[in-house]
C-alpha cells in the first residue's frame, strides 16, 4: 500500500479540496482565488454531460408532454396547435378503447407475475442444492432468451405458433393441422399468447436472479435453523423467504412497471394491438395515438396520467422494498 | 443442504431445470434449424434439417441491404456503449470524490429519470429530433441515449465500494482530479466497466422502440427495424426470415459464448440493484 496511507485522517471540507492533516505532508496549497473557484466548479463539470443529456432528452420533454396535453395537434409543423384546456384528459378518461387498454394492462400484470415471480421462485428454491458444475450448465442455457432481441423473438414465435405450418400446432393437432389453434387471432387467446412470449424471455433470468439471492443468504443462519430441528420447508418459510423478500418485491415491481414496455415489441410486430384491440395496453395506445393516428394531445394526456399513476405505484413499492431490506444481514 | 431428502429433491431439481432448458432453448434452436432447410423441406418437422443448405442465407444477402444494416447496428451499439460508459464514469466519479452543494438533489434527479417511461417523452423527443434534421441518422439514434441513470448508479456503487484512501493518497500527491480518474480510479473499475459495457452493448443491439420512430429507410436502418420490415413485406418466406433472424442474433451469441459468465452476472446484478 501507499506509505501515505498511514497519515490516516483525510477530512474533507464541504468544498472538498482542502485536507486537514495532522502530520505535515506535501499538500499543494492553492492560494490564487480564481483557481479555487475553478476547483469548486469541478464536480459540476464532471456531471455536465449526464445532466445535459438527461435534461434535454428526459426532463425537458416531460415538461413539453404536459404542455402538449392541453393542445390539439397532429404532429405536422405546419398545422397550428389549438389550446383545448382539459378536454384531452376528459376524452382520454371516457374513451372505450382506453378503458379496454387499462383492463388489458391489468391482465398483462396479473398474467406476467406467475412467469416472472412465482415459477422462477419455486424453481430457484427447488434447485438450490444442485452442484455448481451442473448449475452453471443450466444457467448458461436457461438465460439464452434474455439476450435475444424482441423482434427476433417475435419472428421465432410467429413461426412456432403458425396455424398451418407451425410446430406447436403440428404437435397439438397430431400432425394434420385440422382445426389448429389460432394463437394470435383468438380474441381471448391473443393476449395470453403475448403474455407467454413476454414471460418466455424473462423466466430464466428471473430464476437466476432468485438463485443468486438464495446463495447470498448466510449458510450459518440456515444451518442454525436445521440444528434447532427445523425441516427444509420450515427453513424456507421462516428464514429464506423473509430474507428473499426484497428481491421478490423488486421483481414484482419491475414486472408491474415494465410489463407493458416489455410486451410492446411483441404487440407491434405480432398483433398491432388486435384482434379488435384485445392485445393493446396503455403504452401501446400511447404509441398508436402518437404515431399512427397523430392525436398528439390525446397521447400526451394519457402519458401524463400514466406517468403519475406509475410514479405513485413505484414510490409505494420502493418504500415497501426499503422496509423489508433491513433483513439483509 | 439441511434435513431434506437429498436424492429425491435432486432429481426434481434436475428435472425442473431440464424442462426449463428445453423451453428456453428449443425456439432458438428451431430458428437456426429452419434457416438451414431448403424451401421444399421447410414444413418437415424433423428435428434436424435433412439436407442443410445455405440457400436462405444467400437469399437474405442478395435481397436485403443486410451488411449495411449490420454495420449501422454495430456502429450504433458501440457508440452508445462507449459514450454511456464515459458519461457515467465522469458523473459517478464526481459523486464519489466530492461533497458539493446540490449533490443530493442532482443525484436524486438523475436517479428519478429511471422512472420516466420512454413512451412519456417520445413525442417531444421525436419533434426535437426532426427539427434538428436527425431523423434517419446515427446521431438521432445515439445522442438521446448517451447518458442513463442506471449506468451512473451502477458505477457509483462500484467507485464507492473501493477504498477512499486510493483517491485521497493520489490527491495528496498533488495529482489533478482528471489524472486521478484515469490513473487510479479507471484501472480499479475495469471489471464493472466491462460488465456494464456488455450489458449496454446487448441492450443497444436489441433496442427496438426508438429506432422504430427514428429510422424509416431500410438501408439507413438498424438490423431490428430491417428484420421487421422484411417480416411485414415477406412474412411467409420462413426460411429466409429465420436466416435473417439468426444472422441478426449472431454477434450477441458470439459475445455470449465467449463472455457467458460476465453477461449473466451483469444482467443479474442490474436486477439486484
Amino acid at each position: 500500500m501507499h506509505p501515505r496511507k498511514q497519515v490516516g485522517v483525510t477530512e474533507q471540507t464541504m468544498a472538498g479540496q482542502e485536507l486537514v492533516l495532522p502530520t505535515p505532508v506535501t499538500v499543494v496549497r492553492r492560494t490564487v482565488r480564481w483557481d479555487k473557484g475553478l476547483e469548486r466548479l469541478q464536480p459540476y463539470l464532471y456531471l455536465l454531460p449526464v445532466m445535459i443529456t438527461l435534461g434535454v432528452w428526459i426532463y425537458w420533454p416531460l415538461v413539453r408532454t404536459v404542455y402538449l396535453s392541453f393542445f390539439q395537434w397532429n404532429l405536422l409543423p405546419t398545422t397550428p396547435m389549438i389550446y383545448v384546456g382539459w378536454e384531452n384528459y376528459r376524452r382520454i378518461l371516457t374513451l372505450p378503447e382506453m378503458q379496454q387498454a387499462t383492463v388489458n394492462t391489468l391482465l398483462y400484470i396479473l398474467g406476467i407475475l406467475p412467469l416472472s415471480v412465482i415459477i422462477p421462485l419455486a424453481v430457484a428454491l427447488f434447485t438450490d442444492n444442485i452442484s455448481k458444475r451442473w448449475r452453471n450448465f443450466y444457467r448458461a442455457l436457461i438465460f439464452v432468451p434474455m439476450i435475444m432481441a424482441p423482434v427476433v423473438v417475435s419472428i421465432i414465435w410467429r413461426w412456432l405458433l403458425n396455424p398451418t405450418v407451425g410446430v406447436v400446432n403440428y404437435a397439438l393437432t397430431g400432425g394434420d393441422f385440422v382445426d389448429p389453434v389460432n394463437f394470435f387471432r383468438g380474441e381471448t387467446l391473443a393476449i395470453w399468447t403475448i403474455i407467454v412470449i413476454t414471460g418466455w424471455k424473462l423466466v430464466g433470468f428471473s430464476t437466476l436472479l432468485f438463485s443468486a439471492a438464495i446463495s447470498n443468504i448466510n449458510r450459518e443462519t440456515i444451518e442454525a435453523a436445521s440444528i434447532d430441528g427445523a425441516n427444509y420447508w420450515q427453513t424456507v418459510r421462516s428464514i429464506i423467504l423473509p430474507l428473499l423478500s426484497p428481491t421478490v418485491l423488486l421483481m414484482v415491481m419491475l414486472s408491474v412497471l415494465l410489463v407493458s414496455q416489455w410486451s410492446f415489441a411483441y404487440i407491434n410486430v405480432l398483433t398491432q394491438g388486435g384482434p379488435l384491440g384485445a392485445t393493446t395496453n396503455v403504452y401501446y395506445i400511447l404509441y398508436m395515438y402518437g404515431f399512427r393516428t397523430f392525436a398528439i394531445g390525446w397521447s400526451s394526456a394519457a402519458a401524463v396520467i400514466l406517468f403519475i399513476t406509475f410514479g405513485l405505484l413505484a414510490a409505494g413499492l420502493l418504500s415497501l422494498i426499503n422496509r423489508y431490506s433491513f433483513y439483509d444481514a | 443442504m439441511t434435513s431434506r431428502p437429498v436424492s429425491l429433491s435432486n432429481v426434481t431439481g434436475h428435472l425442473l431445470l431440464m424442462v426449463l432448458v428445453v423451453i428456453a432453448v428449443f425456439p432458438v434452436y428451431w430458428m437456426a434449424a429452419t434457416s438451414l432447410k431448403a424451401a421444399n423441406a421447410m414444413f418437415q418437422m424433423s428435428l434436424w434439417p435433412a439436407n442443410p443448405t445455405a440457400e436462405n442465407y444467400r437469399f437474405v444477402w442478395e435481397n436485403l441491404p443486410f451488411g449495411l444494416m449490420m454495420g449501422n447496428t454495430v456502429a450504433m451499439a458501440s457508440l452508445q456503449m462507449v459514450s454511456q460508459l464515459l458519461t457515467a464514469l465522469l458523473a459517478a466519479y464526481a459523486f464519489a470524490r466530492w461533497k458539493f452543494w446540490g449533490s443530493r438533489v442532482i443525484f436524486a434527479l438523475i436517479a428519478m429519470t429511471w422512472l420516466v417511461p420512454f413512451q412519456v417523452t417520445m413525442i417531444p423527443n421525436y419533434v426535437l429530433l426532426s427539427r434538428l434534421g436527425w431523423l434517419n441518422t446515427l446521431y438521432g439514434l445515439v445522442i438521446p441515449h448517451i447518458a442513463s441513470a442506471f449506468s451512473v448508479l451502477l458505477l457509483f456503487q462500484n467507485i464507492k465500494a473501493f477504498p477512499t484512501e486510493l483517491i485521497d493518497s493520489s490527491r495528496i500527491d498533488g495529482a489533478t482530479s482528471w489524472g486521478t480518474l484515469w490513473r487510479v480510479v479507471m484501472p480499479n473499475l475495469r471489471a464493472p466497466l466491462a460488465a456494464l459495457g456488455i450489458l449496454l452493448f446487448i441492450s443497444a443491439w436489441n433496442e427496438y422502440f426508438w429506432p422504430l420512430l427514428v429510422m424509416t429507410k431500410p438501408e439507413r436502418s438498424v438490423i431490428q427495424i430491417g428484420l421487421q420490415m422484411f417480416l411485414t413485406e415477406q412474412g411467409d418466406l420462413w426460411g429466409p426470415l429465420m436466416a435473417a433472424a439468426t444472422m441478426a442474433s449472431l454477434p450477441i451469441f458470439v459475445l455470449y459464448v465467449i463472455l457467458q459468465r460476465q453477461v449473466i452476472d451483469s444482467f443479474v446484478k442490474s436486477g439486484l440493484r
